[in-house]
């Protein structure tokens, strides 16, 4: 990247926040997506245990996919490049 | 990092440097089965469910198949890929980009035939907005989204160097390979983060990925349907699932060494070892299958006689015995004997399970349906030229995707290849040596 010029190193490094933000709103749109299920579940007096049973499992696991996400982007990213420099 | 270790790894890169006349031949065939599989879906999409073979009491057909056994296929990837590397399987390192990518690819396809088995596809947002957790159903969607997510991020934190390489070597998409490569200039500081990372993922698809085929199976064995409603169905799920994808992972590396010439990296030993563990979940198949169907006629439930008879005299007979002799007999035949693997016995053994694999799916599906226990008549399921064709568009769709893939990335982990090379043969040495008896300070 160091023989891009000046304009393109900024256009890729803007891509690069939208890449890994893409990858947030993916992830992030799931839990939200689970959390609403469970508040349905309740404003709909349904069997709210069900709901609540499932998201204790689900939800971290995706919060540990935006956290590898995260750290990769940081150590590779961020970090690494800052090191380097 | 621009220059290439070994004279080899040009081959690897070549598919994404050139583009040859076996190119446009395969997209042109892929195109026309996806064509015939888009005309299929428009007219259903325009004229309703009734143009296809579905009816009561049969409401899962061809449909509801290809998604368990795309599905099932999906295994391939992230299990060979994550388990191979956990245990540190040197024999891996070409094969498992292939085998992730078979991953990512096929869950959409899966998950696809569920939005074309829905008739209405706006339907899903039913899905979204009113789920309920109670449903197995709810527990799939989520299962698989967990699993493409995993999938998702295991297939690309591995291609991060492989991008770089790209990035420095190539004169095209400079864009594309600057912004997905993050930056990486291979420092040691980012090779740990990428390791570190890389381990968690591997350790954590493989229960999402045991989960995702078992809560597949939930969709069936959660029921009180006469042979459905199993206890077995989870790990007999998720053993069909291995089975079938690793047959698909070995025809498509047959078909991609052929294609690409890449003979130096997919030798036969690799096939040898992917034909022992095809042969050993040919075992456990078989073993399943035996426990489930002598279960059911043990039981000697009316119910469950009538759907049994009919799988194994009745109408179902054909596709029984099909895949009786698809997934036990013609692999056993080709790869009893472990010093004569061949690449072509390898090959036979896994088309016949790629068949065979789909038709026990279709024995599960429709059979039990057939025969309801409410007052309609029994049903007899013919699919009509619409799910052929739709069955044919996803192949096509799945193929013409994986191609598209290895125009943009290389197929063959380069990095991991070096790292095998470089480091790999001391650390392997060291490991046996301490496996070794003898005392602790004589082996140091």
């Amino acid at each position: 990247m160091e023989n891009l010029p000046q304009v393109s190193q900024r256009l890729v490094r803007g891509l690069q926040w939208v890449w890994v933000g893409c990858a947030f709103l993916l992830v992030g749109g799931i839990i939200a997506w689970i959390i609403h299920l469970i508040i349905a579940s309740w404003r709909l007096d349904d069997v709210i245990q069900a709901s609540v049973g499932i998201s204790i499992v689900a939800i971290p696991i995706f919060l540990v996919f935006m956290g590898v996400i995260l750290y990769v982007f940081w150590g590779v990213a961020l970090h690494g490049r800052k090191r380097e420099d | 990092m621009a220059e290439m270790h070994d004279p080899h790894e040009e081959v690897l890169l070549a598919p994404i440097e050139r583009t040859g006349r076996g190119f446009y031949f395969a997209v042109a065939c892929l195109s026309a089965l996806i064509l015939w599989g888009a005309i299929a879906y428009s007219v259903q999409f325009t004229q309703g469910l009734g143009v296809t073979g579905l009816h009561q009491p049969v409401g899962w057909g061809f449909y509801v198949t290809n998604f368990v056994f795309f599905i099932g296929i999906s295994h391939a990837g992230t299990l060979i890929s994550a388990i191979l590397r956990l245990s540190k399987a040197e024999w891996r390192r070409p094969i498992t980009r292939m085998a992730e990518v078979i991953t990512c690819m096929v869950i959409f396809i899966g998950a696809g035939q569920i939005l074309v088995d829905l008739g209405r596809p706006d339907r899903m947002m039913n899905v979204l907005r009113y789920g309920r957790y109670q449903s197995p159903l709810l527990w799939d969607a989520t299962s698989i989204s967990a699993y493409l997510t995993a999938s998702l991020t295991y297939l690309y934190l591995p291609m991060i160097p492989d991008i770089a390489i790209l990035r420095d070597r190539l004169a095209k998409r400079k864009l594309l390979y600057n912004v997905l490569a993050l930056g990486w200039t291979g420092t040691e500081f980012q090779q740990k983060v990428l390791n570190r990372a890389i381990a968690v993922m591997a350790v954590l698809v493989i229960p999402i990925a045991v989960s995702v085929h078992s809560v597949v199976s939930f969709v069936f064995s959660m029921t009180l349907q006469p042979s459905w409603h199993s206890t077995i169905f989870g790990p007999y799920f998720v053993v069909g699932a291995i089975f079938s994808g690793i047959a698909g992972l070995i025809v498509t590396m047959i078909i991609f060494r052929r294609a690409y010439k890449l003979h130096y990296y997919l030798k036969p030993i690799h096939f040898r070892y992917l034909g022992q563990l095809l042969l050993i979940m040919a075992l456990l198949w078989f073993y399943f299958t035996f426990a489930e169907y002598l279960t059911g006629y043990y039981g000697a439930e009316p119910e469950e006689m009538k759907i049994f008879w009919s799988k194994f005299t009745g109408p179902f007979w054909p596709f029984f015995w099909a895949m009786v002799l698809c997934n036990f007999v013609v692999p056993l035949v080709c790869l009893a004997r472990l010093k004569a693997h061949t690449i072509g016995k390898v090959l036979i053994a896994s088309l016949a399970i790629i068949v065979g694999m789909w038709l026990e799916r279709f024995i599960i599906v429709v059979p039990t349906l057939s025969f309801p226990r409410l007052p309609f008549p029994e049903g007899v399921y013919w699919p009509t030229w619409v799910e052929w064709g739709e069955t044919a568009g996803s192949f096509g769709l799945f193929a013409l995707f994986y191609l598209l893939f290895t125009k943009f990335f290389p197929i063959i982990s380069i990095w991991e290849i070096r790292e095998g090379r470089e480091s790999s043969v001391k650390e392997v040495e060291e490991r046996i040596i301490s496996y070794l008896p003898g005392d602790a300070e004589e082996k140091a």
